[in-house]
């Protein structure tokens, strides 16, 4: 496997698999003729390769003339959120293994009685205590004994435990004892996953951190299985080339790393979308942009700032009231559960309500006729002739109106006295301010200001919505990529290996020590290089990018500030300082120059650049009149923005490079549908994307 | 069914309702993250919300529900102070009037008045918890002077220019006045930003649409609340519970009466019945009171429909005369204001057990489990304020459910725990242990959530002051589930083990080396014990949650010789602890003679008794359980 190479002078094939929970995407770049080609399959929940590999089939392309292949999976989160994860005891400091059960103690549904915390991973009994301590300087208060230790490691044999996850108070200032723990642990049970909280965060909050190694503990055999299953079925199709996984960085990573943390590998497919949203801004000169995805159950959206994907330090799995942290580096991604399957419902008092209950894919919203009931955002978008019902996925499901139009009339119009039209027109409105808020949640909630973006949508349901989102966030532009319901599988294809590190160090910056600083910095580093070189086959360009965590004394939440690392080797207080105000004056509205701030993490990514993908252009039209790729008219409902309308349906297959369209109009492709209101303007750009102008009130 | 106007477009309100929801999360979100203290960061002891041009709540932040009535009664106070002629665009007004806001001094309450051109359209507010306001730093108080810096309803800015008077004022009498300040800032920014959203949405919708929307809003809860209280029965309802005692009458319980009266979709609570005013810092002021009772009946109606806003509330009718612990008069003591509020929440569910069974819950361990200590930073001997504790309790098991553990009291919402490393990075004191409690469920059916408890050693010496209640009074359980452990605070000084009735344990010093503890009560049972399922004992004994004397005790269980649930035997038991009206309950811990629980024989307890550090030392030690002062 380790003959491949990387860069793009080789010929051969690049192909990129992002396995979600209803289909497997499937993106091969052909570095021969610079073409993508695209396949779609079901998921196949018993053998998630093979389904794989078919989807590469329908792609017309075979693993054995790949060189790299680029995989995103929801096999790590669904092992976590569906609990089919390993039997996984904790070991931990004495004194301190309910932490992981107490968590943060806080009720956010504040009303409700019947309120549940988190449910953890380990049951209590196989939460073990060792009788060791250091404190938060990383001062030796307790030594650990090796002897109790391989006290345990037998009862968790006895246990039948298959995998072990350690966590000891401040590990993140001094990891010995957690090292040693885990020698020992790992030599006494060869065939367990032992797994050390140091590893994956050497951040301070012992729950997170406890949350975050349980967790990796849990679907470490899970994963590892996958990946064994993976390597196995790769040979059998005589790919020779490299396998790589995506983080939910949105880096890629080896299969070896990904064996040891698994937990890097939860949000995969939307982070790659991201990723593509940030190649896709490089490739037609955009600074800044956000990159909606829209599903069938949740809306996501993330943000590009200056070339560069904004990122978040811990997640929430599971939800904010009940789920589990995990405390790593991912992209920073606000999600919304309205999504096409979204139910709309009456509340009590004849209230109006979109989501977050799902029709999901079974049985799906009442149009698909498969037994759904309730009507759904998709519904409103057939009876307003957004969707074509004959057109759906390429034609082979059709669409069932006038059971969309039944419950439309039932459940929602008629108790409301208005028309089915208008309380379709409605559902979409909410849906819209509902996906405006989560893009405000990243923008706005930032310090951002959502107009100086503009916004690339994808997923299935995202180019219906896109302009109307636009429009509420007044987003003069929007940008539709190619294949958007592939453009995950897409962004796994422009991305590069990605290793990050983050480490609590508490010092005011006034007498901050930085020679431990540099020698940190210059530790994680090398620690980079070299599992980026464990990762790659050939030496890449990398790139260091070092960033701390600040805040003002006193104050407990930081930011994180990137820093050059040459201010770190200069020792320039003010420039850290002024940048730290800076950045908290952006994301909170003011800053104090005057106050003292400290410094609470250095943070580290290496990053080994792998060369893109040159996509050829498309052709280019004769002229800027579409009319070769009009295939249809019918009407469709605008509601306030312009009524019923005679709309144009293209074939987005047939538009070339320079086409211009004026909305109304609807760009019909396979797996989605791009909607322009009356008034947008839409090019085609060389790539082939659709560059929408709207005309924004202010 | 309707009251006021109705919209004629749900939408519209559905997506101004949105509006409103994410403009006071964004609050939220941006004061905790900028706040300088770990009170409002961790402990998120803070509330913002937007109101109309009256003070009334549009909608508040999930924050603090026994906030839900401060800060609307605080700027319906503001509007009358000024009159709405006197209250200008860019003004900032402020105050932390106890008898106003119905709490503590350290409620430091922010408004904005939110202009339309000319036009007062609205408030936005932020109620945060300071963690200094001057005043005594330990023991008890018995008045609000000696409680701290005492602000009237005053402008901290005056059209956009700030008050500097004022402000030098408050520099002044505060302990921290960097924290002080950088809090008061994050307060404003929080405020301005709920102004900057309403206002979006003002110019968005325009303000016919908007008025109509928040009125259809309004109508909306009410509806849902109507609904709600529609399908309890008819009836007068009444409970009574007790607090241990005021902090100056130790041992001497404080009694808790609430009447409650359904008829239609209209409910009344009458807290007329609740003690009078104390002589120790419980007392709270009328918002506190009405508070209570709001939180109450939200938690029964509709704990899930938001926004929270008054429109929820137009079919509760409050009796409340002044002068009760919970509408307290000037100058009565307000310091510990939230903990009483609390019991009457859990009182009130008890008094409509009966009438609606599976949607009221057993009581919790109704108290923050908190304890003020200060002491000297040794790096630079500068003081620190270190509220220790806040570590969460249990809940009641419910209908179908067993209990929380480890969660935050009622008073609190979404509000965190400290990690202990940062603790141990900030503080000199190291967390030894940070547990759940076992057996400290109350026994039922469906099991009380266990308590917690926390051990904190000193690296420096502190001075360490609980003020915690309902250590005596435990959690009780409904339908035959038992009562749960009560809170508790023990302390280690010189290599033993002190141990109290009480849970006020003030002023004690508490030298390098020495340490303490507090503990959570659990939560009570649902339904008796004996008819708990075995395999759900089988696993509580597994866990540690529930121990084998407890299971055998309380639940009927009888083991065999490998220690597994011998099914028979246990059959045979409970049939038998049936007959004979077992197990009993055991209220109050100064009653329970089963194990430690503070001296048994005296009327009145003293604290610290001279004699009774050595007596419970004793006893801990001898394995005797009860012990006697006296």
């Amino acid at each position: 496997m380790s003959s491949a190479s990387l860069s793009s002078s080789s010929p051969g094939l690049r192909i990129a698999a992002d396995v979600g929970g209803t289909f497997t995407d499937v993106a091969v770049f052909d570095e021969d003729s610079g073409g993508i080609r695209l396949g779609k399959t079901l998921t196949t929940p018993s053998s998630l390769i093979e389904g794989m590999n078919h989807g590469v089939g329908k792609a017309g392309a075979d693993f054995a003339d790949a060189r790299l292949f680029l995989h995103g999976t929801t096999v790590a989160i669904n092992a976590l959120l569906e609990r089919k994860g390993a039997r996984t005891a904790l070991v931990t400091t004495k004194g301190f293994r309910d932490i992981y059960e107490i968590g943060r103690i806080n009720r956010p549904e504040a009303y409700n009685l019947f309120f549940r915390k988190h449910q953890p991973l380990v049951e209590r009994a196989l939460r073990v205590e060792v009788d060791e301590r250091m404190d938060a300087a990383g001062e030796v208060l307790r030594p650990l004994i090796d002897t109790e230790v391989e006290a345990i490691a037998r009862r968790l044999l006895e246990e039948g435990v298959e995998a072990v996850a350690i966590l000891f108070l401040h590990s993140y200032r001094n990891p010995d004892h957690e090292i040693r723990a885990r020698n020992i642990i790992s030599r006494m049970m060869p065939n367990a996953f032992v797994t050390a909280s140091h590893e994956l965060s050497q951040e301070y909050r012992e729950f997170e951190r406890s949350s975050t190694v349980a967790a990796n503990a849990y679907i470490g055999p899970h994963v590892t299985r996958y990946l064994s299953e993976a390597d196995r079925v790769l040979s059998g199709v005589k790919f020779h080339g490299k396998l790589l996984i995506v983080q939910s960085t949105g880096g890629l990573y080896d299969a070896a790393q990904a064996r040891r943390e698994c937990i890097r590998m939860l949000e995969s497919g939307p982070a790659a979308g991201v990723i593509g949203t940030r190649e896709l801004c490089a490739v037609i000169g955009l600074r800044n942009a956000i990159a909606f995805d829209m599903g069938g159950t949740t809306a996501k959206a993330g943000v590009i700032l200056d070339g560069v994907e904004l990122t978040a330090n811990q997640v929430m799995v599971g939800g904010y009231a009940e789920g589990l942290p995990i405390q790593i580096p991912m992209i920073d991604i606000e999600e919304v559960g309205t999504g096409g399957g979204s139910i709309a419902r009456l509340a009590q008092g004849k209230s109006l309500r979109v989501g977050p209950e799902s029709a999901g894919a079974v049985p799906g919203p009442v149009c698909y006729g498969n037994g759904g009931t309730e009507p759904t955002v998709t519904d409103a978008n057939l009876l307003l002739g957004r969707l074509a019902p004959d057109l759906f996925l390429g034609g082979e499901m059709k669409l069932d109106v006038d059971g969309a139009a039944r419950a439309m009339t039932d459940q929602i119009s008629g108790p409301l006295g208005l028309s089915v039209a208008e309380a379709a027109d409605g559902i979409i409105r909410i849906a819209v301010t509902q996906m405006a808020n989560v893009v405000k949640r990243v923008t706005t909630a930032r310090g951002l200001d959502a107009r100086d973006f503009a916004m690339v949508a994808y997923g299935g349901a995202g180019p219906l919505h896109a302009v109307l989102v636009a429009r509420e966030l007044q987003i003069p532009r929007v940008i539709i990529p190619n294949a958007p319901g592939h453009f995950s599988a897409y962004g796994m294809l422009v991305s590069d290996l990605r290793r990050d590190y983050v480490r609590t160090l508490f010092a005011r910056l006034a007498d901050a020590p930085f020679d431990s600083f540099n020698a940190i910095f210059r530790e994680l580093e090398q620690r980079g290089r070299d599992d980026i070189d464990e990762a790659a086959p050939e030496r890449l360009d990398i790139i260091v990018k070092h960033a701390v965590d600040m805040r003002y004394i006193g104050q407990e939440h930081a930011v994180t500030v990137e820093i050059d690392s040459g201010a770190f080797e200069a020792r320039d207080i003010d420039a850290i300082k002024a940048a730290f105000d800076a950045v908290h004056n952006q994301r909170y509205g003011y800053a104090s120059n005057d106050e003292s701030a400290e410094i609470v993490n250095l943070r580290l990514s290496v990053i080994g650049v792998i060369a893109k993908p040159r996509l050829a252009p498309l052709d280019a039209a004769a002229s800027a009149s579409a009319d070769e790729a009009l295939i249809g008219v019918r009407p469709v409902e605008f509601g306030v923005m312009g009524g019923r309308l005679e709309t144009p349906l293209y074939d987005r297959a047939r538009l070339l490079r320079g086409h211009r369209l004026t909305g109304p109009a609807l760009i019909q492709e396979y797996a989605s549908t791009t909607v322009l209101l009356p008034g947008d303007v839409l090019t085609v750009d060389q790539m082939g994307n659709l560059d929408i102008k709207i005309e924004v009130q202010p | 069914m309707t009251h006021g106007r109705t919209s004629q477009d749900p939408v519209t309100t559905e997506i101004i309702r949105n509006g409103f929801i994410a403009a006071t999360e964004e609050m939220k979100t941006n004061l905790m993250r900028t706040a300088y203290n770990m009170i409002i960061y961790e402990a998120l002891d803070f509330t913002v919300g937007l109101f109309d041009q009256h003070g009334n709540t549009i909608s508040i932040g999930l924050g603090l529900p026994m906030f839900i009535r401060g800060m609307s009664e605080t700027i319906k106070a503001k509007l009358r102070h000024f009159g709405p002629d006197g209250i200008h665009p860019g003004d900032v007004l402020l105050t932390n009037d106890a008898y106003t806001t119905g709490s503590h001094l350290n409620h430091m309450t922010f408004s904005v008045p939110i202009f339309d051109g000319a036009d007062l359209i609205g408030f936005s507010a932020c109620m945060a918890h300071w963690q200094d306001i001057g005043g005594t730093l330990d023991g008890m108080t018995t008045d609000i002077f000696s409680e701290g810096l005492q602000l009237p309803i005053v402008k901290a800015w005056r059209a956009g220019v700030p008050n500097e008077d004022i402000l030098s004022v408050i520099r002044m009498n505060v302990r921290l006045p960097e924290r002080a300040m950088g809090d008061l800032k994050a307060q404003v920014a929080a405020v301005r930003t709920g102004e900057k959203r309403f206002l979006e949405l003002v110019r968005k919708y325009g303000r016919f649409a908007l008025e109509t929307a928040i009125e259809s809003i309004f109508d909306h809860a009410e509806a849902v609340s109507r609904d709600s209280v529609a399908q309890i029965p008819d009836g007068t309802y009444q409970a009574e519970s007790f607090m241990d005692d005021d902090g100056i009458d130790i041992g001497r319980r404080i009694p808790i009466r609430v009447k409650i009266i359904v008829a239609g979709d209209q409910m009344t609570i009458d807290l007329t019945d609740v003690s009078t005013q104390v002589k120790g810092f419980y007392n709270s002021g009328q918002t506190a009171g009405l508070s209570a009772a709001q939180v109450a009946f939200k938690c029964l109606t509709a704990g899930l429909e938001l926004p929270v806003n008054d429109g929820a509330f137009r079919n509760l009718k409050i009796v409340l005369p002044s002068g009760t612990v919970v509408s307290a008069e000037r100058p009565a003591p307000m310091r510990w204001w939230m903990t009483y509020p609390m019991t009457i929440v859990d009182t009130i569910f008890k008094a409509l057990a009966s009438a609606v069974p599976t949607r009221v819950i057993a009581a919790h361990h109704a108290d923050l489990v908190i304890a003020s200590i200060n002491g000297r930073q040794p790096r630079d001997n500068k003081l620190y304020l270190y509220l220790g504790g806040l570590i969460g309790g249990g809940w009641g098991a419910k209908h179908g459910e067993d209990g929380m553990s480890a969660t935050v009291a009622i008073n609190d919402g979404d509000t965190h725990n400290g990690p202990s490393e940062q603790v141990e990075a900030k503080f000199p004191l190291i967390v030894e242990r940070y547990a759940l409690r076992e057996d400290s469920g109350g026994a039922g059916k469906f099991r009380g959530g266990l308590g917690t408890e926390q051990v904190v050693r000193a690296r420096h010496p502190i001075m360490f002051n609980a003020q915690i209640e309902r250590v005596d009074c435990r959690p009780w359980g409904l339908f035959g589930g038992l009562s749960a452990l009560g809170n508790e605070v023990r302390l280690e000084r010189g290599g033993e083990l002190e141990r109290f009735p009480t849970g006020k344990v003030l002023s004690q010093k508490i030298e390098a080396g020495d340490a303490y503890t507090v503990c959570s009560g659990g939560g009570g049972g649902y339904g008796s014990p004996l008819d708990r399922k075995l395999d759900d004992i089988e696993n509580d004994v597994r866990q540690g949650y529930v121990s084998k004397a407890a299971a055998h005790e309380f639940y009927g269980v009888v083991f065999d010789g490998q220690g597994r649930i011998d099914r028979q035997a246990t059959a045979l038991r409970r049939t038998d602890m049936r007959r004979r009206g077992l197990p009993k309950d055991r209220p109050f811990s100064t009653e329970d003679h089963s194990g430690w629980g503070g001296c048994p024989y005296c009327t009145k307890l003293i604290q610290p008794h001279p004699e009774g550090r050595a007596m419970a030392i004793e006893a801990a030690a001898s394995g005797v359980g009860a012990w006697r002062c006296c």
